[in-house]
């Protein structure tokens, strides 16, 4: 038996169907890495995971937790999903006006009820986990876009949560500040944490994670390792997908 | 008939007015604590578009911006002693009208009033707050009072402080409306001196002296409390921490 069962997971925008039936059976450790063209709704599968939306319909079980995500007013199974579930956001959304340490603290006081030492000692763990035992009195404006995010898994991990979503957690930095964010998420990887990854950065998902879904106009058109998906892709908007890619890392010219 | 312009009347006429100087103060302080509270409370009814509530608050809002404060002291004035009337007559007990200080009219006016105003300048301070934050404390599972209390009204407190400056130095001017609930602050012994030396012109100078200094100082405390809760340009240094002088430098990067 899995670990964490999503079941019939369906949101429309409008008449605009984005996710159509999702099920997703997630094993403890598993990295899973979400691909697919833009539009496609990796995005919102996230989302509605943590229930930031609502979709039409939909559950997930956790171990002894069972939400239907598309109920309204059943406000303690969400914050207990909340709780237990993590998410690191494209945009960092730190608390602008705490500091780093008091960002990774802010989950532990308020939710965890930790005293604030033993909070303190934990956020300060955290932040050194991440390379950033030096910045903990820094606010995030004195911060660059990859320490923010490293800042933002810090407080995601110090939950220690059964589940982390990652929501395209490098596509909003400078170039050569998503080495230093994919290395830290490698790293919870290697710690044991269940991730759901959304990503454009196809080898990083090829060493990291340890299955790769392929979403398509709202389906899970193919599932599989990255070798499979990589190397052995089925469908043709699989194929084409990752053609596509491949040009783009192609040099420019050959001789 | 002596001078034409007496100055050093109007600087003899000052400690006399300062005497109503707490009245004034008390007044002004009393009614913005009053209506920062009210205020939020009406922000946040209309941020959550509560309903029923919301219609409510927004005609509130309405009359109350709609009509000059004078109106609203006079309808004050007279309008408290009816309903105590009123309750006298239900519960077939007398009444007496000025066993209500004339302060607390005044008070009630103009923290009403103020209200109004607050609770727009919080509302789009409450609107400034990105989404982001509130998702990011969400998915950590705070509850929504944490969130409330913690996150955004830290963050809209910062944005609506320099509006709510200005408010407050609107409502100490606006105590001077105060005379006609019956309530001698500045303003009324101004008038009560003015009576007596049949000197107006120089007792309003000293009045707009005394107003325009008091009103330089809220300035001045109001810069502070900014740049208090303003997020530090350079990264705080603790003390006692052994890296202090490598943040300092990282900080000056």
């Amino acid at each position: 038996m899995s670990e964490i069962e999503i079941k019939n997971l369906s949101k429309k925008f409008k008449e605009n169907v984005v996710l159509d039936g999702i099920n997703l059976s997630i094993n403890k450790g598993d990295v899973i890495a979400v691909i697919g063209p833009s539009g496609t709704g990796k995005s919102t599968l996230l989302r509605c995971i943590d229930r930031l939306e609502t979709p039409e319909s939909g559950t997930i079980d956790l171990a002894g937790l069972h939400v239907d995500l598309s109920a309204r007013g059943n406000h303690k199974a969400i914050r207990e999903l909340h709780q237990r579930t993590g998410m690191v956001f494209q945009s960092w959304n730190l608390f602008q006006r705490k500091t780093a340490l008091q960002n990774v603290m802010e989950g532990l006081i308020t939710v965890k009820k930790l005293p604030k030492a033993e909070a303190e000692k934990i956020a300060r763990e955290q932040l050194a986990n991440v390379g950033l035992a030096d910045r903990a009195n820094h606010y995030p404006k004195h911060l660059s876009g990859g320490q923010q995010q490293r800042v933002a898994i810090a407080r995601a991990l110090a939950m220690q949560p059964e589940l982390i979503l990652f929501d395209e957690p490098t596509s909003a930095l400078d170039p050569e500040l998503v080495g230093e964010v994919l290395d830290t998420i490698r790293k919870a990887a290697q710690e044991g944490y269940t991730m759901l990854i959304v990503s454009h950065e196809m080898n990083f998902v090829r060493n990291v994670a340890n299955r790769v879904l392929f979403l398509e106009n709202g389906h899970i058109v193919e599932d599989g390792t990255p070798a499979e998906i990589f190397g052995h892709p089925k469908s043709p908007r699989l194929r084409e997908f990752i053609s596509k890619i491949d040009r783009l890392q192609a040099p420019e010219y050959s001789i | 008939m002596g001078k034409l312009f007496d100055v050093k009347m109007v600087f003899t006429n000052i400690p006399q007015i300062l005497v109503y100087l707490p009245v004034t103060m008390e007044l002004a302080i009393s009614a913005m604590a009053a209506s920062l509270v009210l205020g939020l409370l009406l922000a946040i009814i209309k941020e959550k578009k509560m309903p029923v509530l919301t219609p409510i608050v927004n005609l509130f809002i309405s009359i109350i911006r709609g009509t000059p404060v004078l109106v609203q002291l006079y309808v004050t004035y007279f309008g408290i002693p009816m309903v105590q009337k009123y309750i006298a007559m239900q519960n077939g007990t007398t009444y007496n009208a000025s066993a209500v200080p004339p302060i607390l009219y005044a008070f009630v006016a103009l923290a009403v009033n103020q209200s109004a105003y607050n609770a727009e300048t919080f509302r789009s301070a409450l609107q400034s707050v990105d989404r982001g934050q509130i998702e990011a404390a969400t998915s950590l599972g705070m509850s929504g009072w944490q969130i409330l209390t913690r996150i955004t009204l830290p963050e809209s407190f910062a944005v609506a402080l320099p509006n709510l400056g200005n408010a407050f130095i609107s409502l100490i001017k606006g105590t001077s409306l105060a005379f006609v609930c019956a309530v001698v602050d500045m303003t009324a012994a101004g008038k009560i001196i003015g009576g007596r030396t049949y000197r107006y012109f120089e007792v309003y100078v000293s009045l707009a002296l005394i107003y325009w200094v008091i009103t330089i100082v809220v300035e001045q405390a109001m810069k502070l409390i900014e740049k208090k809760m303003a997020i530090p340009d350079e990264v705080p240094v603790v003390q006692g921490s052994e890296n202090a002088t490598e943040v300092q430098r990282a900080a000056a990067v």
